[in-house]
């Protein structure tokens, strides 16, 4: 195997797909300091740094960014409990209905978001629940919980069992073996899948459009900017913002699971 | 006096599978007590149903006179070295052997100094600042050891605690274990597959078998005594002669078993044909087959050794033969 | 050292609940799996529940309301002209897309298999991962820029002397339309672009299991490398691809981001069922439309299990 090379065949056409995924985020940074802000000409007439100020001072993009925190905030610290729970007790022994539990967990990022959104559109119709944050979140931390579990229950098959029966053996009770043993070797793991659903969430947009009433979340803002452009590059400024949002957490959290199974992410 | 542990009748069967089948075992307070057996035999769960981390299915345990089915092991005071160490990865040496104390409570200055001692009892003073990763497969075991020892347990289960160490080292530790044993006078239970092991540091042993206990008794007694065959196969790599055999050569028509130190050669006879020679050294093992048995005798430097493929004849001390039971 | 008692005191409400949970492992297992099962339960399921429901309602057609009574008028409203339309071309495009991912995704996928190493393999990886993290909606936008008239792939096009060529394909009716962001053949590669990654990684570690000396055995036996790889590589690979393109097929299936951005405003199921809970007020009709590709999906993955697919995700 290490004798044999790659044929330039091979080679050419994997690197023309790695360079077609990646090129053209390139271009949402050019058009952020373009002057041209009726069209998308290329190249740009000439460049300019206004628009990352004009952004900064645009009052329909705070309070859409705020809400985007506040629900990726909230159902990133429900997934990360509800995920640590199923793993806590997937990691434990087999019981009856372990796989039908792991298809339930899997079901919301396996299925199309469109369905995910229709099913809680229709569930808040028949029982007339008002559009809130809090049908966001619903929806939110439902298709986040599978990112932290999975790399939790990565985590936990890593670790030696021996040192959470150590802990008990030395005098520890359940609490103490958790903050002292578990918690600590966990922990990396769960700030990458907590990451990872930040990023996620964030980001979504398939399912919230469906939860979200007038209410809009940065992305959905964004998506009303490209159905309905106005000043061009600020939107651009804006992808940025979010495109770091979402780009900086895949890295961290190959970072911090890197040593085991490469197994960030695996889960989107 | 009240024994250390003592199984009533215990059994642990996991489904189908009889892991533990009605053992009943005592072991005496201060005693350096082996569990030998092969693989799957049941002595490892046994072990673990001293320190609590399995349940008996039937019977009932006892340490120190007091029943334990409803005590959880982190309230036995019974502290184990586990076969892969299991030290806290994320915790430095001197916080991984203080954590039996930090748990209870102890103060940090009073656990960490405890600690120090500890780490000097087992020979690694000045390794507390160092993670276990950075340490060598020898040391982890002394920390491990340190640890278990921290909480001054009135039982220490080691289980396979040599297994991952070569053979000099190993040899180095069954001393020191024993010496460390004799000085704190705790009640030590090692599991080991190594009969070696096992009759060199024990002073009392159980030989295990297919979830029950073969035969109970000092190194000595399971040594020279085997009461079954497989003890005597398992433990003395004794000659087990079928009734038969014990018959021709004089004795009663049951198994015996006969140690190959007992058995000498006289090479004018015809009892049987000499297959293979091995020199060990201080003498040489001369296995001869007599009547479809094969029969390994010791004969010590100086004395003629036959040729394989001659005839040679067996004598023996008869109070050396053996009689088993089954 | 023998001062100590065999058996330590309980300390406490931590002590008590560790002897429970010992005595008792499935009361611990019952309490951690109640709270995450009641929410996947009760939200998810409970939804899903509610969608199928809703998709046996029917809207009256003059107030506008939706009738909570079962009937089947609205399942039957799907097979309208216009509206198998929708779904056909929904299929249409999901399985072009799947075969042009598979194609795209298989090189990439066999070197990092074959013969990425160490650093490589790392940077194969996070390759890989990060566009597949990356803002979904920014890398839509992304090739709104690109294939905007006046963008840079036109500009590109005229600097290499292809845009009369350009041009002309964009007059083909068939996948042609005023510029390359309003056709569907822009809808195609968009797609192709979002959900291509998706396939990558159960192709490679497909790959991965396919043993060397396999591939060396075939080359003794004097197959060429286009011989070993339709006999050897790609059965065993199959059913990685398989299992790959259940994302992409099932993802292309449901999107309408896409085709409401880059395209024709021809209409797929997704933007059909965004449309209809939307601006139409159509629940029930929206609902039986979510309900096709659970549909097409169940038969898909029924046939992706027989090609073991399953055993490669």
């Amino acid at each position: 195997m290490h004798s044999e090379q790659a044929g330039p065949g091979v080679k050419i056409a994997a690197g023309l797909g790695l360079a077609f995924l990646h090129l053209p985020i390139l271009l949402i940074f050019l058009y952020a300091f373009t002057t041209e802000e009726k069209s998308y000409q290329f190249p740009p007439p000439g460049l300019t740094l206004q628009w990352f100020g004009v952004a900064w001072h645009r009052a329909d993009i705070w309070p859409p960014l705020w809400l985007s925190v506040q629900v990726a905030a909230i159902a990133t610290a429900v997934a990360i409990i509800l995920g640590m729970l199923i793993a806590g007790a997937m990691a434990q022994t087999r019981f009856f209905g372990r796989d039908q539990i792991s298809l339930l967990i899997l079901l919301p990022i396996a299925l199309p978001g469109v369905i995910t959104g229709m099913a809680l559109r229709s569930a808040f119709a028949m029982m007339d629940i008002p559009f809130s944050v809090w049908t966001i979140i619903l929806g939110h931390a439902t298709f986040c919980i599978v990112i932290v579990y999975n790399n939790a229950v990565a985590r936990m098959r890593r670790l030696s069992g021996g040192i959470m029966e150590a802990s008990a053996d030395l005098g520890a009770n359940g609490f103490q073996t958790f903050r002292h043993v578990l918690l600590p070797n966990l922990g990396s793991a769960l700030l990458a899948g907590g990451m990872l659903a930040f990023a996620l969430s964030f980001d979504e947009v398939i399912v919230t459009t469906f939860t979200a009433g007038q209410q809009s979340t940065l992305p959905i803002w964004m998506l009303n900017e490209l159905v309905r452009p106005r000043q061009r590059p600020v939107t651009n400024v804006v992808a940025i913002v979010v495109f770091a949002v979402t780009f900086l957490p895949i890295l961290a959290a190959y970072y911090l699971t890197r040593d085991g199974d490469a197994t960030a992410g695996a889960g989107k | 006096m009240t024994p250390a542990v003592e199984f009533n009748a215990v059994s642990r069967h996991f489904g189908t599978v009889k892991a533990v089948d009605g053992v009943d075992l005592t072991i005496a307070e201060g005693a350096f007590f082996a569990m030998l057996g092969p693989s799957g035999s049941g002595k490892t769960t046994c072990l673990r149903l001293i320190s609590g981390f399995e349940k008996p299915t039937a019977g009932g345990i006892r340490i120190f006179g007091q029943d334990v089915g409803a005590v959880p092991p982190n309230r036995r005071n019974v502290n184990t070295v586990f076969q892969d160490y299991a030290l806290f990865p994320h915790m430095t040496v001197r916080d991984n052997v203080a954590y039996g104390l930090m748990v209870k409570g102890v103060d940090r200055r009073s656990r960490l100094e405890k600690a120090e001692e500890l780490l000097a009892l087992v020979k690694l003073p000045g390794y507390g600042e160092r993670k276990p990763g950075q340490l060598s497969g020898g040391q982890r075991q002394r920390v491990a050891l340190a640890r278990a020892l921290i909480n001054e347990p009135r039982v220490l289960l080691l289980d396979e605690p040599l297994g991952a160490l070569d053979l000099k080292l190993r040899e180095a530790m069954q001393d020191e274990l024993k010496a460390l044993q004799k000085r704190l006078g705790i009640t030590f239970v090692f599991v080991t597959h190594d009969q070696h092991e096992a009759l060199s540091m024990a002073d009392s042993l159980a030989v295990f078998n297919d979830g029950r206990i073969a035969q109970i008794g000092t190194p000595e007694d399971v040594y020279s005594r085997p009461q079954t065959r497989f003890v005597a196969d398992f433990v003395g790599s004794s000659n087990v002669l079928p009734p038969e055999l014990t018959a021709a050569l004089g004795g009663p028509s049951k198994w015996a078993s006969l140690r190959p130190e007992a058995v000498r050669l006289v090479p004018m006879g015809h009892d049987g044909t000499v297959k293979t020679v091995r020199y060990l050294g201080a003498g040489s093992r001369v296995v001869l087959e007599i009547g479809g048995t094969e029969i390994a005798a010791m004969v010590p430097a100086g004395q003629p050794i036959p040729e394989t493929g001659a005839q040679a004849a067996i004598a023996f001390d008869p109070r050396a033969l053996h009689v088993m039971a089954e | 050292m023998l001062g100590t008692p065999a058996i330590l005191p309980e300390r406490g409400i931590g002590d008590r609940l560790t002897a429970l949970f010992w005595r008792r492992p499935r009361v611990l297992l019952a309490l951690l799996l109640i709270p995450p099962l009641v929410w996947l339960g009760v939200v998810y399921l409970g939804s899903l529940v509610a969608l199928l429901l809703q998709s046996f309602y029917s809207i009256d057609e003059f107030s506008g309301v939706v009738k909570q009574e079962f009937t089947l008028k609205t399942y039957a409203e799907l097979f309208r002209a216009q509206n198998l339309d929708i779904i056909l071309r929904t299929v249409l495009m999901a399985a072009l897309v799947t075969l042009a991912s598979a194609i795209i995704a298989f090189p990439i996928a066999y070197y990092a298999a074959r013969f990425a190493r160490g650093r490589w393999k790392a940077v194969f990886y996070l390759g890989v991962m990060l566009p597949l993290w990356s803002s979904y909606l920014v890398k839509v936008y992304a090739w709104k820029l690109i294939l905007a008239r006046e963008g840079i792939l036109t500009w590109i096009a005229d600097h290499a002397g292809a845009g009369p060529l350009l041009a002309r394909a964009l007059d083909e009716q068939w996948f042609g339309g005023a510029s390359l962001s309003t056709s569907p053949v822009g809808t195609f590669i968009v797609f192709v672009y979002i959900w291509m990654p998706y396939m990558i990684l159960p192709m490679q570690a497909a790959l991965e299991r396919v043993p060397a000396t396999m591939l060396e055995a075939s080359a003794d036996l004097g197959a060429s490398r286009a011989q070993t790889f339709r006999s050897v590589i790609l059965p065993l690979a199959l059913p990685g691809i398989v299992a790959g393109s259940i994302f992409t097929f099932s993802l292309t299936l449901g999107d309408y981001i896409i085709p409401q951005i880059i395209g024709n405003s021809a209409r797929f199921i997704g933007l059909a069922v965004y449309q209809f809970q939307g601006t139409a007020g159509n629940l029930p009709l929206a609902a039986a439309f979510a309900v096709v590709p659970i549909m097409i999906m169940l038969v898909y993955l029924g046939i992706a299990r027989r090609m073991g697919a399953f055993d490669a995700l």
